[in-house]
């Protein structure tokens, strides 16, 4: 492996996931947690937004209300829709060129697609899926990840080689609000791509599903207890003013959309309230709900762990518990009421 | 036009994470006495590399990067219907982060002459996810992860893909070759035949290359080569719940009300 002189490498950057103008709230909550990083890093250095995208003008300008002391934007229609191999690209010209010391990427599909590829070039250690992060006393990021289904969170550290590189599970961190008065600048770099270099090409784009599971304040979530019929979940979601998410099980069975999906390679929700509708409570699922306010299970196994990490369960068939749940708050136009 | 699709698809043997438990006393982990099986992910990898096979005729040829015990999931692949199978195996591989086990499956695809390799979405394992656009990486390829769904296009040396992405769908072409992650799921598997199943198990043998027959430098994998290194593991906190479990739904909407959350 070629020796790395750790020293050149300045600067925190935050990859800016952005679809179509829209970005990924993942990307605002890591510059928040990049902020607090900071304070670690000597003063010299910056944190940096990388937004890669088409007309991202906006963007840009967003990323320095949120926190951004620089913005580095490579903007051309090439890079929009994502793909991997020109935003690969653009990556690893920058990266070669600037000599980031920390890249924080959302662990998003989008995100784990990129940080995946772009981290092999440049030599980069990667850490995925992580949930804390921390610099040490010799300003080496460490990355934690929960491993085993989260029984452990272990810390991983790349202290040889640059970037730093890891994929942060969304809804983990909590974003700044918008601040125009904060500044920053925005530098337009060179676009390092062009189309007849690239290898894919993406046909269609349909993305209808955009309900933010982390921002939630009510969930009810579905697992594989529900066989497929998430009509029940859909329902109680319904009277509850609540988001339907799901656990991976009903996620892999193709229930419902990766987007929903709590814990492990999914999400972390922190709501008021968290619903879970036939999840047994497997490791990797409770450690992306644990700090919900009030959890409530719905289990038909009296021996499922999820009553453990419950603060009220039922044991019961869930058709009917979310139908009679369902009428319990219907009938009460004030919720407050069914406690008459 | 690629005459004859050489496909080729990596799996590996992982511990059955139901059987993997912690020593409360010592928060350190038990593996060993965990049944191995193939990693879950990799069934959706090879069905979909057998329905290529199908549609394409192409040649499927399977390999896992692991020590000689982890031949039976070469076995199950060729009883599922892989022409040939590869175990790759050094002791040079030991430690290796995904930096140095994509640049293995990178050459073991390279040594094949794939025009397109399949891999599983993520391992449970590890479940990093960064491997296979890691061999993409590696070999400068396209690369087309979370996928739901293969269309090959051979006249047009294109694989079309639909993948998931945050909230929906799209649908990309990719010009050979190219890697491949199949959604963990997204596909149904299929059995093995009981002809084949007898084939794998008392007549295959599996071709056996170690990193010098891959063309591999010793000092790029293993330990030494990985950018990553595990710096300690914490027991993850349990978070105090009341753990009330209620008799009726009446009680139940009684108690989420009280609680002041609707």
């Amino acid at each position: 492996m070629p020796e790395v002189d750790v020293d050149e490498y300045k600067d925190i950057w935050v990859f800016i996931e952005e679809h179509a103008g829209e970005v990924a709230p993942v990307s605002w909550e890591l510059l928040a947690e990049a902020k607090q990083l900071m304070d670690e890093k000597p003063d010299d250095e910056e944190l940096v937004a990388l937004v890669i995208g088409s007309d991202v003008d906006d963007v840009a300008e967003e990323a320095i209300a949120r926190g951004a002391d620089r913005v580095l934007v490579a903007d051309d229609p090439i890079f929009e829709p994502y793909r991997a191999d020109p935003y690969g690209k653009q990556f690893r010209e920058l990266v070669a060129e600037r000599k980031p010391d920390i890249a924080l990427i959302g662990g998003t599909t989008t995100g784990r697609d990129f940080a995946g590829r772009v981290a092999v070039p440049t030599h980069a250690g990667l850490t995925a899926d992580c949930t804390q992060l921390g610099i040490d006393d010799e300003g080496h990021l460490e990355a934690g990840r929960p491993a085993f289904g989260g029984n452990v969170v272990a810390t991983i550290k790349c202290e040889a080689h640059r970037p730093q590189m890891a994929t942060i599970r969304p809804g983990v961190f909590e974003p700044l609000d918008r601040d125009e008065n904060r500044e920053g600048e925005i530098e337009h770099v060179d676009v390092a791509v062009e189309e007849d270099e690239t290898v894919t090409e993406v046909l269609e784009r349909e993305v209808g599903d955009t309900a933010d599971i982390t921002d939630a304040d009510r969930i009810v979530a579905a697992g594989g207890g529900i066989e497929g019929d998430l009509s029940p979940v859909e329902r109680l979601a319904e009277a509850l003013d609540a988001e339907v998410a799901a656990s991976r099980k009903a996620v892999d069975e193709g229930w419902i959309q990766h987007a929903r999906q709590v814990g492990q390679t999914g999400k972390t929700v922190r709501p008021e309230l968290y619903v879970a509708v036939g999840i047994s409570g497997a490791v990797q699922h409770l450690e992306g709900m644990n700090d919900s306010d009030v959890v409530v299970a719905i289990n038909n196994d009296p021996n499922a762990p999820i009553f453990d990490h419950a603060d009220y369960g039922i044991v019961g068939d869930l058709f009917e518990v979310c139908d009679e749940l369902v009428a319990a708050f219907e009938d009460a136009d004030d919720p407050q009421e069914v406690l008459a | 036009m690629t005459d004859n699709w050489t496909v080729v698809v990596g799996i590996k043997q992982v511990p059955d994470e139901d059987d993997v438990t912690i020593d409360p006393d010592t928060g350190t982990l038990n593996r060993a006495e965990a049944a191995a099986i193939l990693n879950p992910p990799d069934r959706n990898a090879l069905e979909a590399a057998l329905q290529l096979k199908d549609e394409v005729g192409a040649e499927v040829i399977v390999f896992t990067m692991g020590p000689p015990t982890a031949t039976p999931v070469l076995d199950l692949a060729v009883a599922l219907g892989c022409d040939d199978a590869a175990l790759i195996s050094d002791m040079a591989f030991a430690g290796s982060d995904t930096w140095p086990t994509s640049l293995t499956l990178a050459y073991a695809t390279e040594y094949f002459d794939a025009d397109v390799g399949i891999f599983g979405e993520e391992t449970t394992d590890s479940s990093t996810g960064q491997v296979p656009p890691g061999i993409a990486a590696h070999l400068d390829w396209a690369q087309l992860t979370y996928v739901e769904d293969l269309d090959p296009r051979p006249e047009d040396d294109q694989l079309v893909a639909t993948r998931d992405v945050e909230g929906g769908h799209e649908v990309v072409a990719a010009d050979l070759p190219v890697i491949v992650a199949v959604g963990y799921g997204d596909n149904e598997p299929r059995p093995a035949g009981l002809h084949r199943k007898l084939y794998a198990e008392t007549e295959f043998e599996p071709i056996e290359l170690d990193a010098e027959e891959l063309g591999i430098d010793p000092d790029e994998v293993g330990l030494d080569a990985s950018p990553t290194q595990v710096g300690g593991m914490d027991t993850a906190d349990p978070v105090e719940r009341e753990q009330k479990v209620v008799d009726s739904v009446e009680d139940l909407a009684a108690a989420i009300a009280e609680e002041g959350v609707v």
